[in-house]
C-alpha cells in the first residue's frame, strides 16, 4: 500500500520535516515560520495554547490547507500537497478534533469510504478479512457491520483510526485524541499508540492540552504559542509546570481554591425524572435531586450514561417522560427552551460546533444567540445593533477569545477559542441556574483555569450549577455534591468535600459494592 | 480520468468567499446564455442577432418593456416567496400553486359581488377586498405545508410540489365551460373584471409595483435587523443550534410558508388583476405558473438577498418576454424562454458543484 519501503527506515530516523511554515489568515498569523520533524516510531505531542495553531500546522501537513510559505519533505523528499489526497498516498492519515464519518453508514462502509484504490467494483469480502486483523492487531471489539450512530465516541475515533491504518497510514496525526473520550476509552487509545510505535514503526503526533496523557505516552515535545515555536523537548526533561509555562508564557496554578458559600434556596429540583433518548431507550431513569443558590452540583461519569439527555431535558431541548422539574419552586417540566432561558437557565451544551455555535455567523450574531429575546437589546423585535456589537465586543475581550474581531465567522475560531465565546455568551446572562456539560472540554490548562474560576465566581455570585463532567479531577476540585451517573442512575449523592477519588470512580463504573464496604 | 495524457481530478476546495459566489452566480448566467446561443443556431439564426432581438425588445421596445416590467414585478414576488423559507432552510417550490390560489381568491371575492355580470360593483370596497383575499388564498396555500413540515416534520418540497397540481386542476374547474368562473366567451377562459375593477396605471405601471418595491425593503430589513429575521436566519443556518437558542422550529416554518404564499398570492393578483390586456385568469394560466419557478433560479443566484433579486427579476423579466417575442417574430419551432429555462437550472447546478470542486489537469508522463 504505501509507496515508500519500510524496511529501509530505522527507528529514529526523520520521516517527516516541515521548514518554515508559515499561514496567514485575515488579521492573524496562525503559524510564523515553524519548524517541525517527526522520526520513525516516536510518539511526538504538539502542544499550545487554544488558537495557538496546533490544528492548522496539523492541516497542513496533511494537505488540508496550503501554507503561504514553507516546504514539507516526507522521507527526504520534497512534496506539494494538493489535497489530503496527495498526503494519503505518503502514508500519512489523520483522525480530527471532529468526527467526520457517515453516520448512516456501517463501520466497514466508512473505513472503506474515499480509500485512494477503492475501484468500481469493491472487494468486500476481502476488505473485510483485511480490517478485521487490523482489529485484531489492535484488540478493537468492534462489529464492522454496526451502523456508526450506533457507537461511543471512543468506538467513532476507533473507527477513524482504523480508516487511516487501512489507507496505509505510516504517519497518523491526531488532532485531541482524548477530548471527547472517557477515561477508560482514553486508556485504550493510549495503549493503542504504544502497540503503533512498536509493532509498526507507526508514527503519532498527537496533539492534546491533557499535559499528564503528554508526559505518560509521548518521547519529545513540541510547544507552540502564537504561531511560533517556543520550545522543542525530549519528555523526560519536561515537567508539567514547565510545559504549562512555556504554553501559557506564565504561571498556571493547578489548585483550585474550593470557594466556601453559604448555600442557599433550592434552585432547581428534579423528582423522579425519566428521559429516552433517540433511539426510544430510557436514558435517564428515576433521578432525583436538586441544586441550591452558591452550589455546584457535579455528575460524575462517562460519556453515554444518560448525561446528555438529562442536560437537554433540563434545558428543555428533550421531552420528560416521567417525573417533575421545578425551578424556583414553581413546575417547568413542560416549558420551552425559549421560556427556560427567559427564566434565568443557562444551558452550555458540550457539542459547541453542531449545537453551541452557529458557523456561519459572526461572533457578534453568536453571542445574539442569547440576547436577541431580551427586549432591552432588540426593542419591538428590531434588534439594537450597536449595543449587541458593543456587548459582543466587551465579551470577547473579557473572555480572551483570540478572534481579529467581532466579525469573523464562528467556524474559523479555534476550538477552544469557541468554547469561551459560548461561555462568555451564557454566563453572560448571569442565569440562575447554570446547566454546564463538558464547559473545558478542548481547553488549555489556562482556558481550563480561566472557565472553572468563572464557575466559581458565577457559584458565589448565588447561581446554582450543574456541572457535568467526566474529568473526575474536575468534579471533585469543584462540586459542593457529586452524584456518580451509571446507566441512567445517580447511583449515589456524596458531599463534595470528603468524597474519595476512587469511591467516586468505581460508583462512576456501576461498582456499589465496593462503596458499601468502606 | 484521462484525457490525451491529461490527467484530470477533482480537488475538493477547502474554502470560498462571498465574492467567489457572487462572480460565480454572474458567470453561470452568462455561460448559459451562451449555450442557448447554439440553440439559436441549431434553428438557423444568429445568436447575436437573435439576442439583439430579445434585450431590444425587452429593454428599448415600448411595447415590450412594460411587458417586461409586469414580468419581472411578479417575478420578483414569486423570489421572495422562494427565499423566506429559502432562508429558513426550507424549499418552497410552490409558488405556482400559491399564486393560482390567491387569483382564485381575488377573483372569487369579485365574483361573490356579482362582478362576473353586473358592471357596477362597489369598487372602493371590492378591490381591497381581492387583494386581501389574494393573500390570504395563497396564505392558506402555504400554510399546509407550513404546519405540516412544522408538526410531522413532512417533507416541503413533496408537498408543495403535490399542491401546485391540486391548485392546477382546481384552477382548470373554476374557468373551464360551466365553471362558476367562465368567462362571458366561454372559451377556457375566466371572467374578465369590469372596468371599475381594473386598477389604472401609475407612470405606465400597475400600483403592484409599490408592493413588490416595499417588500424588498421589508424584507431587507427583516433579515437584517429584526429579531424573527435572525430566527429564521438561525434556522436556516443550523436548526439545532438554533433549538438551543429558544427558536421554535414550528413558528419558523409555518410562519415562512405563509408569508411565502402571501407574497405569491400578491404575484397571482398583480398578473391576472391589474396587468393592461388580461384582468381575468387567462387560458395559458399555466405558464404563469411555469413562469414562477424563475423565482426559484433568482433566488439562488441572490443566495436570498432581496435587494439582489431586483436587478435579477428585471434580467428574466426580459429574457422571457423577449424570448416570447422573437420566436414569433423568427418564427422558431420552441419556447426559447423555456429553452434558458432548462439550461439555466442545469448550468446553475453544475456550477455549485464547480463551486465545491475544483478540477486539476495535470500533464501525465507518458510511459
Ligand atoms: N479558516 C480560517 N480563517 C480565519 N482564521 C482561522 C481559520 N482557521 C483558523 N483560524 C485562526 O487561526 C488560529 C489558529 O487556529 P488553530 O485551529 O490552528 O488553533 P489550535 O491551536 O488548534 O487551537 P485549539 O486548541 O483551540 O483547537 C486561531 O486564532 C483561529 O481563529
Ligand atoms: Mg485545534
Amino acid at each position: 500500500m504505501g509507496v515508500f519501503m519500510t524496511d529501509e527506515i530505522k527507528h529514529g530516523d526523520v520521516i517527516l520535516e516541515a521548514r518554515g511554515i508559515t499561514k496567514r489568515y485575515p488579521g492573524l498569523v496562525a503559524n510564523d515560520h515553524v519548524d517541525f520533524e517527526i522520526r520513525a516510531g516516536e510518539i511526538h505531542a504538539v502542544l499550545g495554547e487554544n488558537g495557538a495553531g496546533k490544528t492548522t500546522l496539523m492541516s497542513i501537513l496533511f494537505g488540508l490547507v496550503r501554507p503561504d510559505e514553507g516546504e514539507i519533505y516526507v522521507f527526504g523528499k520534497k512534496v506539494n500537497f494538493r489535497s489530503p489526497l496527495d498526503a494519503i498516498k505518503l502514508g500519512i492519515g489523520m483522525v480530527h478534533q471532529t468526527r467526520k464519518l457517515v453516520q448512516a453508514h456501517t463501520v466497514l462502509e466508512n473505513i472503506l469510504l474515499g480509500h485512494p484504490n477503492t475501484g468500481l467494483i469493491l472487494d468486500f469480502k476481502k476488505a473485510a478479512e483485511d480490517v478485521a486483523r487490523l482489529c485484531d492487531r489492535y484488540e478493537y471489539k468492534l462489529n464492522l457491520n454496526d451502523k456508526v450512530w450506533h457507537l461511543s465516541e471512543g468506538e467513532k475515533q476507533m473507527v477513524e483510526i482504523l480508516k487511516a491504518l487501512y489507507r496505509g497510514a505510516r504517519i497518523l496525526i491526531m488532532d485531541e485524541p482524548t477530548s471527547s473520550l472517557a477515561p477508560p476509552e482514553t486508556k485504550k487509545l493510549l495503549e493503542t499508540i504504544q502497540i503503533m510505535t512498536k509493532d509498526e514503526l507507526a508514527i503519532v503526533p498527537f496533539i492534546t492540552h491533557k499535559l499528564p496523557v503528554v508526559l505518560s505516552v509521548s518521547q519529545r515535545v513540541t510547544v507552540l504559542r502564537r504561531g511560533k515555536v517556543v520550545a522543542r523537548l525530549n519528555t523526560h526533561e519536561a515537567t508539567e509546570q514547565l510545559l504549562a509555562r512555556e504554553m501559557v508564557g506564565r504561571e498556571v496554578m493547578f489548585n483550585l481554591e474550593r470557594v466556601q458559600v453559604e448555600r442557599g434556596k433550592a434552585v432547581l429540583e428534579v423528582q423522579n425524572l425519566s428521559v429516552y433518548d433517540e433511539k426510544g431507550m430510557k436514558a435517564v431513569e428515576d433521578v432525583s435531586f436538586s441544586v441550591h443558590e452558591g452550589e455546584i452540583f457535579g455528575i460524575a461519569g462517562v460519556s453515554g450514561n444518560g448525561q446528555q439527555p438529562l442536560a437537554e431535558a433540563l434545558a428543555g431541548l428533550r421531552k420528560a417522560a416521567e417525573g417533575k422539574v421545578l425551578l424556583d419552586g414553581s413546575e417547568i417540566t413542560h416549558l420551552s427552551s425559549m421560556e427556560r432561558w427567559k427564566k434565568g437557565i443557562g444551558y452550555i451544551p458540550s457539542e459547541q460546533r453542531a449545537v453551541g455555535s452557529i458557523g456561519d455567523f459572526s461572533l457578534v450574531e453568536n453571542i445574539l444567540m442569547s440576547y436577541y429575546y431580551d427586549d432591552e437589546f432588540c426593542r419591538r423585535g428590531v434588534i439594537d445593533a450597536k449595543k449587541i456589537r458593543a456587548r459582543a465586543e466587551a465579551l470577547v475581550a473579557e473572555y480572551g477569545v483570540a478572534a481579529p474581531n467581532v466579525d469573523v465567522l464562528a467556524k474559523n475560531l479555534s476550538g477552544g477559542n469557541l468554547q469561551k465565546l459560548i461561555l462568555a455568551r451564557v454566563l453572560s446572562r448571569q442565569p440562575r441556574l447554570i446547566i454546564a456539560n463538558l464547559p473545558t472540554q478542548g481547553l488549555d490548562v489556562g482556558a481550563t483555569e480561566f472557565v472553572q474560576n468563572k464557575l466559581l465566581e458565577a457559584k458565589k455570585a448565588g447561581a446554582a450549577i450543574l456541572l457535568i463532567s467526566e474529568d473526575l479531577d474536575e468534579v471533585l476540585a469543584l462540586s459542593d455534591r457529586i452524584a456518580p451517573m451509571y446507566e441512567g442512575r445517580f447511583m449515589d449523592i456524596l458531599p463534595g468535600g470528603e468524597a474519595e477519588r476512587e469511591i467516586v470512580g468505581a460508583l462512576m463504573a456501576g461498582i456499589r459494592q465496593k462503596a458499601a464496604e468502606q | 480520468m484521462n484525457i490525451a495524457g491529461y490527467k484530470i481530478k477533482l480537488e475538493k476546495k477547502s474554502s470560498f468567499s462571498g465574492l467567489e459566489a457572487a462572480v460565480l452566480s454572474i458567470l453561470a448566467v452568462v455561460v448559459a446564455l451562451f449555450l442557448v446561443g447554439f440553440i439559436f443556431l441549431q434553428a438557423g439564426v444568429d445568436p447575436a442577432k437573435g439576442y439583439a432581438e430579445i434585450f431590444s425588445y425587452a429593454f428599448i421596445n415600448s411595447f415590450g418593456v412594460p411587458l417586461t416590467l409586469n414580468r419581472a414585478i411578479f417575478l420578483l414576488l414569486c423570489t421572495f416567496a422562494f427565499i423566506l423559507p429559502m432562508r429558513a432552510g426550507l424549499w418552497n417550490i410552490g409558488m405556482a400553486g400559491q399564486l393560482y390560489a390567491g387569483a382564485l381568491a381575488a377573483f372569487g371575492v369579485a365574483f361573490a359581488f356579482g362582478a362576473r355580470t353586473n358592471p357596477d360593483v362597489p369598487a372602493g370596497i371590492v378591490l381591497p377586498l381581492m387583494i386581501l383575499a389574494a393573500m390570504a388564498g395563497g396564505g392558506l396555500m402555504g400554510l399546509i405545508p407550513g404546519l405540516l413540515k412544522g408538526k410531522f416534520n413532512t417533507n416541503e418540497i413533496v408537498v408543495t410540489m403535490m399542491l401546485n397540481f391540486i391548485a392546477f386542476w382546481v384552477t382548470a374547474h373554476m374557468i373551464k365551460e360551466g365553471g362558476p368562473f367562465m368567462g362571458s366567451g366561454g372559451e377556457g377562459e375566466g371572467f374578465k373584471l369590469p372596468a371599475s375593477l381594473q386598477p389604472g396605471l401609475f407612470l405606465g405601471m400597475p400600483f403592484t409595483i409599490w408592493f413588490a418595491l416595499g417588500l424588498t425593503a421589508l424584507l431587507q430589513f427583516v433579515f437584517t435587523k429584526t429579531r424573527i429575521g435572525y430566527e429564521i436566519r438561525a434556522f436556516g443556518a443550523s436548526p439545532a443550534a438554533a433549538r438551543y437558542a429558544g427558536v421554535d422550529p414550528f413558528k419558523v416554518s409555518v410562519l415562512v410558508f405563509v408569508a411565502g404564499g402571501v407574497i405569491a398570492g400578491l404575484a397571482g393578483y398583480h398578473y391576472f388583476a391589474t396587468v393592461p390586456g388580461l384582468f381575468k385568469i387567462p387560458k395559458n394560466y399555466g405558464d404563469f405558473g411555469d413562469l414562477a419557478f424563475y423565482g426559484i433560479i433568482c433566488g439562488l443566484i441572490s443566495q436570498g438577498n432581496p435587494l439582489a433579486s431586483i436587478p435579477l427579476a428585471v434580467l428574466f423579466g426580459g429574457l422571457t418576454s423577449g424570448g416570447r417575442f422573437v420566436q414569433g417574430k423568427l418564427q422558431l419551432g420552441f419556447g426559447i424562454d423555456y429553452a434558458m429555462l432548462g439550461v439555466l437550472m442545469i448550468i446553475l447546478v453544475a456550477f455549485q458543484f464547480f463551486f465545491r470542486y475544483r478540477v486539476v489537469f495535470k500533464k501525465e508522463a507518458l510511459p
